[in-house]
Formats: C-alpha cells, sequence, structure tokens
C-alpha cells in the first residue's frame, strides 16, 4: 500500500500536499474500504450463514423470509439492534461499560491490515504480520474484562474473568503452533508466508510434514478457544451465564460484540489459510493479466476462508462445551507439550532437508486424501442407516 | 445477612495469606437451563461452589387442592399439569388410585392402551430430557434431533387422544378412546425408524469425549446416599439399586410383559455419575421400544373402559399406588370421604425429593456442574411444585 | 494426577475419533432433508385439514341438536361453559337463551364433549384462536333463543339429520363399556359413561 502510494505522490497525482497528510488519508480510505466494504459485511453475512448451516444440520430450515432466501435477515437484525435502547446498569462503571465495545472492535479491525485478500491486495505488507496479528488480537482480552467487570453483574464477570484466563492461556499454543511455520519460511511476513506456499495441496504447508499437519490442529483449536467459540464458549455459555460478559449490553453496544465474534471467524480463517493452506496461490498458468489473476487470487482466499468459517460453525454445532477446568488442562498438559514438540521436529526437520522433503510432502497429502475419503464414507454409512430423504440444495 | 428467608454469611477465606471473599449468586427462576421456573442460590468461592441452594414454589398451581372441587371424573385433566412432560403416568396414577378407592377393575384391553401410551410417553419424556441435558452442557444440534423424534411420538399421541401435551386420554376405569384403526401399523414403522436414530443419536454425542468429560464423574451418587435421598426411577437405577415399580410392585399388565430393567453404569464414567443416569435413559428407551411392540402382538379384543357412574361415589377410606413414571416412582394418594369429591389428594413426585440431594451434590462441583446435575437428575419444574 | 503416556495418548485418540464421528454424523445431516415445513404459508395443504379426527381444538356448538340437557356444563372441570335453558312458559318448551363458551378458560380437555346425547358440543381442528380482544375470546353460540331439540328414534329432517348424523360418528370415537351410543333421553345420558 506504501509503496503505491508512494508511486502516486511521484506521478504528482496529489498536487503539493505533503507526504505526510497523503499517507494519512491514504490510510483512513482504505480502512473505510476495507471496514464499510467488507469487515461488516462478511461479519453480518456470516450470522446469517450460520444460522442457515445449524439450520440445516439441525433438520429444520432457518431464516429464509426476510428478502430472498432470508439473505436481509442480517441487515434486519443489525438495524434492530441499533433501534434498541441501550441500557446501561445503574451500579454499572459508566465509562468502562462504554469503552469496552469499542477495545474489542479495535482488536478485531486491526487484524485485518495484515491479512492479506490477494497477491496485491494487502493494507499493509508488514515484515512482522503474523506477529502483528496475534499480538494485536489479544487486545479484545482487555475489551472483554472490562465488559464483565464494568457490568456490576456477578455472572457477567465470571464470564469475563473466564475469557480472560481462556484468551490468554491459548495464545501459548497458538505461537508456539505458528513458529513452525516460520522456521521454515524465515519470514513472519503474511506474503512471504504464502509465496513460500503453491496453489495445490501438495505444496501446502499443511502436509509439509507431521509436525506441520499436526500444529495445524493445535493451531486450529487454540485459534477457536481465542475466539470464543464451541468448544470454548464457556464466556458466553448460554445455558449457564445467559449470555456471559454480554449479559448487559443491548443496543449498538452489543451489535459490536456480536459483530467482533462472528467477524472474528473470518480473522481465524484468514491466519490459518495464510500460514497452513496455500493463501490466495492460483496456478500461474490460469492468467496473465494482472486483475484478473488479482480477482482469481482474491475469490480463492476468501472461498478458502470462508470453508474454515464454515467448519467452524460446524464444529459449533456438532461438540459440547468443556468446563474451565478441563479448558485449562487440555491447554496447558496437551496442547503446549504437543505444540513445543512440533516447534522442536520442525526445527530438525528444517535442518536435515532446507528445502523440504518433496516425498514425505506428497505422502502426507495422500494421507490428508485418505483421511478425507474415509470420512465422506462414515457420512454415507449414517445417511444410509437413518434412510433419510436427501436434499442437496442449500437452498429451501 | 437474610436472603430469602437463608441466613448467609459472608466468609473470609484465607490462603496464604489472600483474602477472598464467598460469591452469593442468584440463578434465578429465570434461566435458560433450569428446566422450568426453579431458583438456586449459589454460594460460590470462585468457580468452585460451597453450596447452592434450592428455592422452589415459583410454578405452584395448588393443583392437588383443586382436586377437592372438581370432583373424581373432572381432575383427570388437572393430572396432566402435574407433570406435563409426562403427562401419561399422571392419568394413570389418578385414574389408578380413584379405581383402588372405588374397587373398580379395568379390561384388559383397557390396560393394554394405558401400557402404550405410557410407554410412548416415557419414550417423549426421555427424548425430552436427554436433549436438554445435552443442550445444557453446549451441545445444540442432539436438542433437535430428539424433538424431531419426540415430534413423531406427540403425532402418534395426537392420533390416539387428540392433544400433543396435555392428553387426558385415562378416565377411571379405563382410558377414552379405543386405538383408531391402523395405529398398531403405525407405531411399529415409527418403532422401526426410530431405533436407528437412537443408535445415530449414541453416535454423535454419547461418545464424544468432551461430553463424556463434562459428565463421567461429576456428581456420583452412592446406592446408599441414593436410598437415603428419596431418590426414584433413572436417578435410583443408575446408582446401582434395582428397583422398578414395574418390575417390584407390578401394576396393570406389566407382569405379562418381557423387558429388562437398566441398571448401572453407562459406557463411560462411574456408578452414580451423570453419565450413568444419561445412560440409563437411553436404555430405557429401547426397553420401552421392546414393550410397545410387545403390547400390540399380545393386546387382546374387548372393552377399554369399565361401567363407571358419572356421579363417582367411592366408600369412605383412602388409598395409595404407585406409577413408574419417566422420573420414577410417582404415588398418588387419595382420601374419600364418601362424596364426589376427593377429601384430600397428594401426589409424590420424583423430582421433589431429587430437588434435596442438589444442594449436598453441589458442593466441591464447579458452577458449570450444577448445570450438569440439575439436567442429569431430571428434574422438571411442574411436578417439583405441582 | 499423573496419567501414564498411555493413558495419554489413549484420551487424545478418543477425542479426535469421536470428533471425527461426531462430525460425519452433522455432516450427513446437512444433505438431508429438513423435517420442517415453513408455516403457514408453505404447507401443502392446511394444517387444519391435516389433523386427525380426534384433535381437540376449539369447541363448536350445533345448537340444532342441542337437548339443553346441561350435561356439558356440570362436565367440566374450568366452568368455561354457561348455558341459559329456561322453559318457556307458554309454549312449555326448553329454550336455549345463552350458551357461551370461554375458549380462554378452556383447557381442551374433551370432558364436555363425552356425556353429549347428541355430540352437538365437539371439537373442531381449529386452533387458531388468537385474537386482540379478551371480549373475543368468549364464544356466544346463541344468537336468538331457540328451542331445544327433541331427540327422535329416527330423524327425518333433512337440515337436522346430517348433523346429527355427524354428532353421531364424533362420539362414537369415544370408548363405551358396552356398545356405541344412541341419541338417549337426557336422564339417560347421566349415567351413561
Amino acid at each position: 500500500m506504501q509503496d503505491f502510494l508512494d508511486g502516486l505522490i511521484e506521478q504528482g497525482t496529489f498536487g503539493h500536499a505533503p507526504a505526510q497528510v497523503v499517507y494519512a488519508i491514504g490510510i483512513v480510505a482504505v480502512a473505510a474500504i476495507v471496514i464499510f466494504g467488507f469487515v461488516l459485511n462478511v461479519a453480518g453475512v456470516t450470522t446469517f450463514i450460520e444460522r442457515r448451516v445449524w439450520a440445516r444440520i439441525q433438520s429444520r430450515i432457518g431464516p429464509n423470509r426476510v428478502g430472498p432466501q432470508g439473505i436481509l435477515q442480517w441487515l434486519a437484525d443489525g438495524i434492530k439492534l441499533l433501534m434498541k435502547e441501550e441500557v446501561i446498569p445503574a451500579q454499572a462503571d459508566p465509562r468502562l461499560f462504554k469503552l469496552a465495545p469499542y477495545v474489542v472492535t479495535m482488536g478485531f479491525v486491526a487484524a485485518f491490515v495484515a491479512i492479506p485478500f490477494s497477491s496485491a491486495l494487502v493494507a499493509a505488507d508488514l515484515n512482522v504480520g503474523i506477529l502483528y496479528i496475534t499480538a494485536v488480537t489479544s487486545l479484545v482480552v482487555v475489551g472483554i474484562l472490562m465488559a464483565g467487570w464494568a457490568s456490576n453483574n456477578k455472572w457477567s464477570l465470571i464470564g469475563g474473568i473466564r475469557a480472560a484466563a481462556q484468551i490468554v492461556s491459548y495464545e501459548i499454543p497458538a505461537a508456539l503452533s505458528i513458529f513452525p511455520i516460520v522456521l521454515i519460511t524465515g519470514t513472519l511476513s503474511t506474503q512471504g508466508i504464502i509465496r513460500a506456499q503453491g496453489w495445490a495441496p501438495w505444496s501446502w504447508f499443511l502436509f509439509y510434514n507431521p509436525f506441520t499437519f499436526v500444529a495445524f490442529w493445535i493451531l486450529f483449536t487454540a485459534l477457536l478457544a481465542e475466539g470464543n467459540r464451541t468448544p470454548f464458549d464457556l464466556p458466553e455459555a448460554e445455558s449457564e451465564l445467559v449470555a456471559g460478559f454480554v449479559t448487559e449490553y443491548s443496543g449498538a453496544r452489543y451489535l459490536f460484540f456480536f459483530l467482533v465474534e462472528w467477524g472474528n471467524l473470518y480473522v481465524i480463517s484468514a491466519v490459518l489459510v495464510t500460514l497452513f493452506l496455500g493463501g490466495w496461490q492460483v496456478p500461474f498458468a490460469l492468467s496473465d493479466h494482472p486483475v484478473v489473476r488479482n480477482l482469481l487470487q482474491f475469490l480463492t482466499f476468501f472461498a478458502k476462508a470462508y470453508f474454515g468459517v464454515i467448519l467452524m460453525m460446524w464444529i459449533r454445532a456438532t461438540l459440547p462445551r468443556i468446563r474451565v477446568d478441563q479448558l485449562m488442562s487440555t491447554c496447558w498438559k496437551y496442547l503446549v507439550p504437543i505444540a513445543f514438540a512440533n516447534f522442536v521436529g520442525t526445527a530438525v526437520w528444517v535442518a536435515i532437508w532446507p528445502n523440504g522433503n518433496r516425498p514425505v510432502w506428497y505422502l502426507m497429502t495422500a494421507g490428508g486424501f485418505a483421511l478425507l475419503g474415509y470420512f465422506f464414507y462414515r457420512v454415507g454409512f449414517h445417511l444410509r442407516r437413518s434412510g433419510a430423504q436427501l436434499l442437496l440444495s442449500p437452498f429451501s | 445477612m437474610s436472603l430469602a428467608g437463608f441466613e448467609v454469611e459472608v466468609e473470609q477465606v484465607g490462603q496464604s495469606g489472600l483474602e477472598t471473599e464467598e460469591m452469593t449468586l442468584n440463578m434465578g427462576p429465570q434461566h435458560p437451563s433450569t428446566h422450568g421456573v426453579l431458583r438456586f442460590v449459589v454460594k460460590a468461592d470462585g468457580e468452585v461452589m460451597r453450596q447452592a441452594i434450592p428455592d422452589v414454589g415459583y410454578l405452584h398451581r395448588s393443583i392437588e387442592k383443586i382436586s377437592e372441587k372438581v370432583g373424581y371424573h373432572g381432575f383427570m385433566p388437572y393430572t396432566d399439569r402435574v407433570d406435563y412432560v409426562a403427562a401419561m403416568f399422571c392419568n394413570q396414577g389418578w385414574g389408578m388410585v380413584s379405581e383402588k378407592l372405588g374397587g373398580i377393575a379395568v379390561p384388559k384391553r383397557g390396560e393394554y392402551c394405558r401400557v402404550i401410551a405410557a410407554e410412548l410417553n416415557r419414550i417423549a419424556s426421555h427424548l425430552l430430557s436427554v436433549g436438554t441435558m445435552v443442550l445444557d452442557i453446549g451441545a445444540i444440534t442432539p436438542f433437535f434431533h430428539a424433538f424431531r423424534e419426540r415430534e413423531k411420538i406427540n403425532d402418534l399421541l395426537e392420533e390416539l387422544c387428540g392433544a400433543r401435551l396435555t392428553y387426558n386420554y385415562m378416565r377411571i376405569g379405563g382410558v377414552a378412546w379405543d386405538l383408531p384403526p391402523g395405529y398398531a401399523e403405525k407405531v411399529t414403522a415409527f418403532l422401526d425408524r426410530f431405533e436407528p436414530m437412537l443408535e445415530e443419536y449414541d453416535d454423535l454425542i454419547s461418545a464424544n469425549a468432551l461430553y463424556v468429560g463434562r459428565c463421567a464423574g461429576v456428581a456420583v451418587v452412592s446406592a446408599e446416599e441414593a436410598v437415603n435421598y428419596n431418590l426414584v426411577g433413572p436417578n435410583l437405577r443408575a446408582s446401582g439399586v434395582r428397583y422398578d415399580v414395574r418390575r417390584d410392585e407390578p401394576y396393570s399388565v406389566y407382569p405379562e410383559l418381557e423387558f429388562d430393567v437398566p441398571v448401572g453404569p453407562g459406557a463411560h464414567g462411574v456408578l452414580g455419575d451423570s453419565y450413568a443416569r444419561y445412560a440409563v435413559r437411553i436404555r430405557e428407551m429401547t426397553e420401552s421400544i421392546k414393550i410397545l411392540r410387545q403390547c400390540f402382538r399380545q393386546m387382546p379384543d374387548g372393552p377399554v373402559i369399565a361401567k363407571v357412574p358419572r356421579k363417582f361415589k367411592p366408600p369412605a377410606g383412602d388409598a395409595y399406588i404407585r406409577v413408574e413414571s419417566a422420573r420414577g416412582d410417582m404415588g398418588w394418594y387419595a382420601v374419600s370421604d364418601g362424596t364426589e369429591y376427593p377429601y384430600r389428594c397428594k401426589v409424590r413426585t420424583g423430582s421433589f425429593a431429587a430437588m434435596a440431594i442438589i444442594d449436598k451434590l453441589s458442593q466441591g462441583l464447579m458452577l458449570a456442574d450444577l448445570v450438569t446435575v440439575i439436567a442429569s437428575l431430571d428434574i422438571v419444574a411442574p411436578e417439583v411444585d405441582r | 494426577m499423573a496419567t501414564s503416556f498411555a493413558t495419554y495418548l489413549r484420551n487424545i485418540f478418543d477425542t479426535a475419533a469421536t470428533v471425527f464421528e461426531g462430525m460425519a454424523v452433522t455432516c450427513s445431516h446437512f444433505v438431508r432433508r429438513p423435517s420442517t415445513v415453513q408455516y403457514p404459508d408453505r404447507t401443502a395443504v392446511r394444517v387444519q385439514d391435516t389433523l386427525p379426527f380426534r384433535y381437540r381444538g376449539i369447541l363448536e356448538v350445533d345448537l340444532e341438536i342441542c337437548t339443553g340437557c346441561l350435561a356439558c356444563e356440570r362436565a367440566c372441570p374450568i366452568d368455561c361453559i354457561v348455558i341459559d335453558a329456561p322453559k318457556d312458559k307458554q309454549t312449555r318448551q326448553m329454550l336455549l337463551t345463552r350458551f357461551d363458551i370461554d375458549i380462554a378458560k378452556c383447557m381442551y380437555c374433551g370432558l364436555c364433549s363425552e356425556p353429549c346425547p347428541t355430540g352437538a358440543i365437539h371439537h373442531t381442528p381449529e386452533f387458531e384462536g388468537a385474537d386482540f380482544s379478551l371480549e373475543s375470546m368468549v364464544r356466544r353460540y346463541v344468537k336468538e333463543p331457540v328451542a331445544a331439540y327433541k331427540p327422535k328414534k329416527v330423524e327425518t329432517d333433512p337440515v337436522v339429520a346430517p348433523i346429527l348424523e355427524r354428532g353421531m360418528r364424533y362420539l362414537e370415537e369415544f370408548a363405551s363399556p358396552d356398545g356405541g351410543p344412541t341419541p338417549a333421553e337426557p336422564d339417560e345420558a347421566e349415567s351413561a359413561a
């Protein structure tokens, strides 16, 4: 982005305006485009798609009245929330209470700076991209704790404290699982990591070696915990704490928390796709023209990331939530030691085969596809046993 | 300080010089997971509970008193509301106690109709129980699958008696309607489709390691404790006590039917924990399927109701009977003074007794486990408060 | 508490395997036909037409065959039926001047339709009774005073006969200790089960 603006300044597009002013306006413009054009819409549509996905898994239909196939449901929900009265509890700490949603949103939106959409579309190709994303998403903890404390509600407090413990703990296995990739590519930059992969599954880091395969699942679990998603959604456990740390929030403030939770799904997925699933890589042969190629890359990245989002919705529909002490023991007794083992293993691997071990890479890919095949076999078994009618169309 | 009549102390619990306070939380009458309007005053030290004091009475509707005003026949629809999840058993209980008072014998086919309706209702009630249990623990999908099957049972019972929840199917002396034509085929077809669904349910959630981790070993009730605290039904059988009213004090046509009584721990966990209570219910559904198939094969022809005068005046006296409801041993006691209105009627329900053990079980459990305990004991508020 | 390495590995494998199986089940649900139907506009037929004959919906009274025996008013456990059936001084005939059913109070138990000798009061498959005013909850079935019905051995009136036939068919659904019901005299209806 900075190079692009520098080029425009040299061409004299902005007259004699000082560079700093151009940069400032550029930042605001990009932020506005990304946030209003992409982030909010994706977060909103994700709420709608989640409800439709859950409904099909639960043998029902889901919202389909507001607009064709219910596609405007999220807009209706958003407008409704904006129009609701914003209640602040009498004994609540007003400043913290009002500030919390913004802190949480800041932590979430700031992550989009380093998330690449295609090879040319990235707000800032930081050379510490992944580190930046990990650091900035931790800001969400501060907001959640503020929300839990400032609500003056014991249940919210418990929710907030659980969230803090959970997010802070799961930073460790998340970071440890990112390290193998950094070791392999030698760079923290998101674009750099994607460029080190290829378009085909057998050139994705997911199958690079058994250690990265396990690291993918550990990162997936840890990021689920960071995003407060089932099976780690204790902070907002509906059946225990009503709504956890957001119980006292209503109206626009609740909308912010809402958007952050669902938008976070996309961020989590984007991180996973960047690190392990080949990012926006498309076969070079598909097109030469930069605009078409970038468009294809954008679509590929978006499709992969959105598949990850649907996977997370699917997991939320399937699994129960685990208790706080089980959460802690999963993190510290299982995920951290295994992540360490992956880290050491990858370090040894890279030392032995600096350019990757191609046969193992292919073998792992074959194993991955075999696992996928077995999965669909089990799906078929359940379909046959239940004797149910099929309806493959997502529209109903 | 006094909280809802309970004396609550604020203690300073000090460990290594750190002064902490016990928190008193209110898991109030409006809560997404207390299975009706129940209230608990929870004294917790962080996440670990010290005590959970139940506060009942939010759903009290004076049903027992109403019996004194509406008479024996008129009270039958009210019994549906005593436990609306398993209403057939309440109907059966009131029918049986009135028949005992009045010395009326129910014809054989009527008894079979009663058992068919009751066992279908048992399956429906257990589906609701396990569905809401997994929902409280966080899995949202199996709840819908359980209710999808329950909807089919509701449709069957709607065909039988015209209503889906408050059946009012049984009358003093038998049942109100005979089975509609083609009913046996419909129910058998449903049972054939239902058994693989139960297996699918097991694959989805019963074996799930996360679910087992939440339930296994949580709130273990030993056999002695279960007997001392008056637990009944699946709660008692999960603790290892082999007592089922259908076997030990048989009534109706149960002596002619062959079925097992599931006792003991499930595939995971220990004897008497929440997972065992869940597993016993799942297995009981399979037994009910067996009973239903047998009933349809063995049913004789004949009338389904005995002749009972419209103004039913049983001789003065009292009677107590037990039925094995979905929630356990449900006792009905009626006192007659010779008029057509009972002098007093009393229901003894399993959920009311189960509330008493929650206080003891919750000591040392985490907050998240309180929900598991309530759900695994299958407490429904209408039964607790009547 | 120390777990052995074997148990540790077993836990990991169990978790992964059961989650895998659970995901397979939900994935299989994803491609199945949903079991719900969009109510009310996308149902194939009106729901009321799919309900079984015994369905206990909102009550209705066929005044043409009501004998004024008040058996339903006596049987109702919640006192939602109010009937005025005075004897007309001049014609010595029983008149029905009021027949109100409060459907908000009614608990749809069916105890009123059982003792009816002709099946005049019966449940319909109608269940949508929601309205905005409390007054609309009281259904008044008598518009102007009518004479009560006198049951005959064989009904010949072409208007009343089909109504009576439908009423008797409704009553036949109910079980009785001996055979089906006949349009009995009011006092006989009292002692029937």
